[in-house]
């Protein structure tokens, strides 16, 4: 057994956090867990990507190989893209609908891709993969940073290894108290939000 | 104790040091080593300390070594420069106490300026031992068996972790705390004064040249330990090929094997010295060698030597034209190797498509709310009003640098900016020069250009951005700080009382959300003779948030559409990721907005206003 997730978003998303509760929960399942972020000058706004493995069996490089990625979480859509090349042949993204223009398209000096060209690119993939509006439902739960929780949550849903309550009680005992009942529901949101997006499918 | 924890990498080479009972800690922060000593800083029996730069860390992690107590010096590749010169002297004079120095290196440049290999520094030319983890593990053990090894050899131990290993996670295991040592300290001249003086013992030699032939001597001695080092080791596998796995090449080799399904005849490499005989016994049973190393050809140079000076004959090749010669490694580097020379493989290969898609590039910036970003304007329109030149630091100003600001005409190294202005001054050009620097940089190098500077005479403008912590590194405190790492208050050094004292012409404290203010200052400065210094003081917005103290009142801003005349002032000027353009005319995300109202000061047709 191997699965191997990557996390791409951008500095602020609570990428790592993400990450950390996924891992704490596998750890106590008893598989081997091997993990690396982008981290340092990427924080400042800029591109940061989660790698997490998971195995039975001893796991070497901290990076997931190219080609071998199995889940894509995307937290941010440019930054889903630009990692999507990574992608196993039978991998499958999860996209959190959020657009976060650069600077340059803020400036009109670059293009943000439009709705319908990432539609129609990853359908041309071939890939399978959800599409769900986390960051709105953060945002209505009681903020953006809630997205990463949402996130997981949809995760719990699509990937078999994650027991999603066993997850949440993880996520609990990880959540500071005053946003523990707030992270509850995120994940809680981010699960309806994937089943709905897989009824739609 | 035999429980595990969940660790970076960074994490465990703290908590290896922990384990050896060092009792000393000194370092800058860098990334990728900074959390060496933030983890450290957890046990309160150890002194941990943030310095002003590298080299005052070494220096002090020395001082402990002498008294024989336990001292791990912490920085990342570029800070190993600066701490060189007395690691030149350093390996010489030996150790007392076992003196560690971690040297993160970022292969790929990926939060650096360069991708600098931290081995030829300390290896080829210091000639000290050097352990290149694979995993957060084995860099636990490393250190652990280097505080041992740095003792009984009396030599100071490197480690140098790459970015991956610094940041990887994975269960390391906890064992005990090994009891330190009781300090003393007994002279001995011959050894620590280093000083070209003639020794009388080895018949009136100079003693650099007595200290020179102890550490040449001390090379059999490292000899024999890498030899039966559990570091390295031979792994069996099918062909002629053998792969050299050194540091974190041994897990994109791993990794490879494993998606290949093929065993390969493997030298595993994590110390240099090299096991010379171990080397040797591998090659001799190959017809080729591949080297697997981060980042340049050192390895690969040492075997080609080595097979040359030993009469062996096998091919070597690796990083020097075989392998990318720049850039990071990676399994899929490896696999691709692999397939070049095992045409069979391609197919294993795992496949990749591109999406086909033009992907926008994400440059770094100012966060919003960022007080720098006001600062940045400022200076952006007063260089531009006197067509000045600006030279930039190290530091999260430095985003200024990049579009749509493109302030910055230079960034090198910590505390380059000030001597840079200088030489432009000096070289006649005539207009104004700015030098923009943060202020844990400041103190890190900056403060000797800015001496040096107002000494030699020179016309200039220092712009210090105070913001009284490391914030790019994740907020560690340094000179200026009113803390230590602990948390614990300090004397915090006044950079404009430093300046004053010093002899600039002009020592002007601003608050850099008051843009007003910032042009006022600027426009003083630019025409005062000397050197201006002008402090822009206000703690990190991203600080302020936390504490709830923040540099300014928030209150909502509006757009009259009518007034945006579409001149872009707010995005070329300022760059604010809460305002964007659409059809042209400017538009602001409430969503991003932070209401630090600069922006109403940055529109010049005033259809940004206070609501």
């Amino acid at each position: 057994m191997e699965l191997n997730i990557l996390i791409a978003g951008v500095g602020g998303q609570g990428n790592l956090f993400a990450s950390s509760i996924l891992a704490e929960y596998l750890l106590k399942k008893g598989y081997k867990v091997f993990a690396v972020e982008t981290i340092g000058a990427a924080q400042r706004g800029g591109s940061v990507v989660s790698h997490l493995r998971i195995s039975d069996a001893d796991i070497y490089s901290p990076l997931i190989p190219a080609g071998k990625v199995n889940i894509l979480m995307g937290f941010e859509t440019i930054e889903m893209l630009r990692n999507f090349e990574l992608l196993a042949g039978d991998g499958m993204y999860l996209l959190n609908d959020y657009k976060e223009p650069t600077v340059l398209c803020n400036m009109e000096m670059d293009t943000y891709p439009t709705d319908g060209e990432i539609r129609a690119a990853l359908k041309k993939s071939g890939k399978k993969g959800y599409t769900i509006k986390a960051t709105e439902c953060a945002r209505q739960i009681g903020g953006s940073l809630l997205t990463n929780v949402v996130m997981v949550g949809a995760l719990c849903q699509v990937s078999p290894l994650f027991d999603g309550r066993e997850v949440q009680q993880v996520l609990a005992g990880k959540s500071p108290a005053k946003v523990r009942e707030q992270n509850l529901k995120a994940f809680d949101a981010g699960g309806l939000l994937i089943q709905e997006a897989m009824r739609k499918a | 104790m035999t429980e595990q924890e969940y660790l970076m990498g960074n994490e465990a080479m703290g908590r290896g040091a922990i384990e050896a009972g060092a009792k000393v800690v000194a370092g800058y922060p860098g990334t990728p080593a900074s959390e060496v000593l933030e983890y450290i800083s957890k046990y309160p029996d150890v002194h941990a300390e943030w310095c002003i730069n590298e080299k005052v860390a070494l220096e002090i992690c020395m001082g402990a070594s002498l008294c024989h107590t336990r001292s791990l010096a912490v920085m990342k590749h570029n800070g190993t420069n600066v701490a060189l010169d007395f690691l030149m002297h350093l390996n010489y004079t030996g150790v007392r106490g076992g003196l560690v120095l971690i040297s993160g290196d970022d292969p790929g440049g990926i939060s650096s300026q360069n991708e600098e290999d931290s081995r030829i520094i300390t290896r080829l030319d210091a000639h000290l031992p050097v352990f290149d983890p694979w995993c957060p593990q084995e860099a636990k053990d490393m250190v652990k068996a280097a505080f041992e090894l740095s003792e009984e050899t009396e030599l100071c131990f490197v480690m140098r972790p790459v970015a991956r290993v610094c940041h990887g996670r994975s269960m390391v295991r906890m064992e005990d705390i090994k009891e330190a040592k009781e300090p003393h300290f007994e002279d001995d001249r011959s050894r620590f004064i280093m000083s070209a003086v003639k020794e009388v013992k080895a018949g009136g030699i100079l003693r650099p040249v007595v200290r020179h032939r102890w550490l040449n001597e001390k090379q059999s001695v490292l000899a024999k330990i890498m030899e039966d080092s559990p570091f390295n080791h031979i792994e069996d596998g099918e062909g002629k090929t053998g792969l050299v796995a050194c540091g974190i090449g041994y897990a994109f080799v791993k990794e490879a094997e494993k998606i290949l399904g093929k065993k390969f005849p493997v030298l595993k490499l994590g110390t240099l010295p090299l096991p010379k005989n171990k080397v040797l016994q591998f090659a001799r049973k190959m017809d080729r060698l591949v080297v697997y190393e981060d980042s340049e050809a050192v390895v690969e140079g040492i075997l080609k030597q080595l097979f040359y000076d030993e009469g062996v004959k096998v091919e070597v090749v690796g990083r020097s034209g075989f392998l990318p010669s720049e850039g990071e490694l990676s399994a899929t580097i490896v696999l691709k190797s692999l397939a070049t020379l095992y045409p069979e493989l391609e197919k294993k290969v795992p496949k990749t498509a591109p999406l086909g898609m033009k992907v926008p590039i994400r440059t770094r910036t100012q966060c919003v709310g960022c007080q720098y970003r006001g600062l940045l304007h400022a200076l952006k329109l007063t260089a531009h009003k006197y067509k000045g030149v600006v030279t930039g630091d190290i530091g999260c100003y430095d985003a200024g640098s990049f579009p749509p600001l493109e302030l910055q005409s230079t960034i090198y190294c910590m505390g380059s900016s000030i001597p840079m202005a200088s030489g432009i001054a000096h070289s006649g050009y005539g207009r104004p020069v700015f030098a923009i620097i943060g202020d844990s940089t400041f103190f890190h190098n900056g403060v000797l250009g800015l001496l040096n500077a107002i000494h030699s005479g020179v016309d200039m403008v220092a712009i210090v951005c105070d913001n009284r912590t490391t914030a790019m590194t994740g907020f560690q405190p340094h000179p200026g700080s009113e803390v230590d790492v602990h948390g614990e208050p300090v004397l915090a050094i006044d950079v404009a009382r430093l300046a004053t004292a010093a002899g600039a012409t002009s020592a002007q404290v601003v608050n850099p959300y008051d843009i007003p203010q910032v042009k006022e200052a600027l426009e003083k400065a630019v025409k005062e003779k000397g050197v201006s210094v002008i402090v822009a003081t206000m703690p990190c917005y991203l600080v302020a948030r936390r504490t709830g103290k923040l540099g300014f009142t928030p209150r909502k801003v509006v757009l009259d559409l009518d007034r945006c005349n579409g001149c872009k002032i707010c995005v070329t000027y300022f760059g604010c990721p809460a305002i964007h353009f659409s059809e042209g005319k400017a538009a602001i995300d409430y969503g991003t907005c932070v209401e630090c109202g600069m922006c109403v000061e940055v529109c010049k047709r005033g259809a940004i206003t206070w609501s």
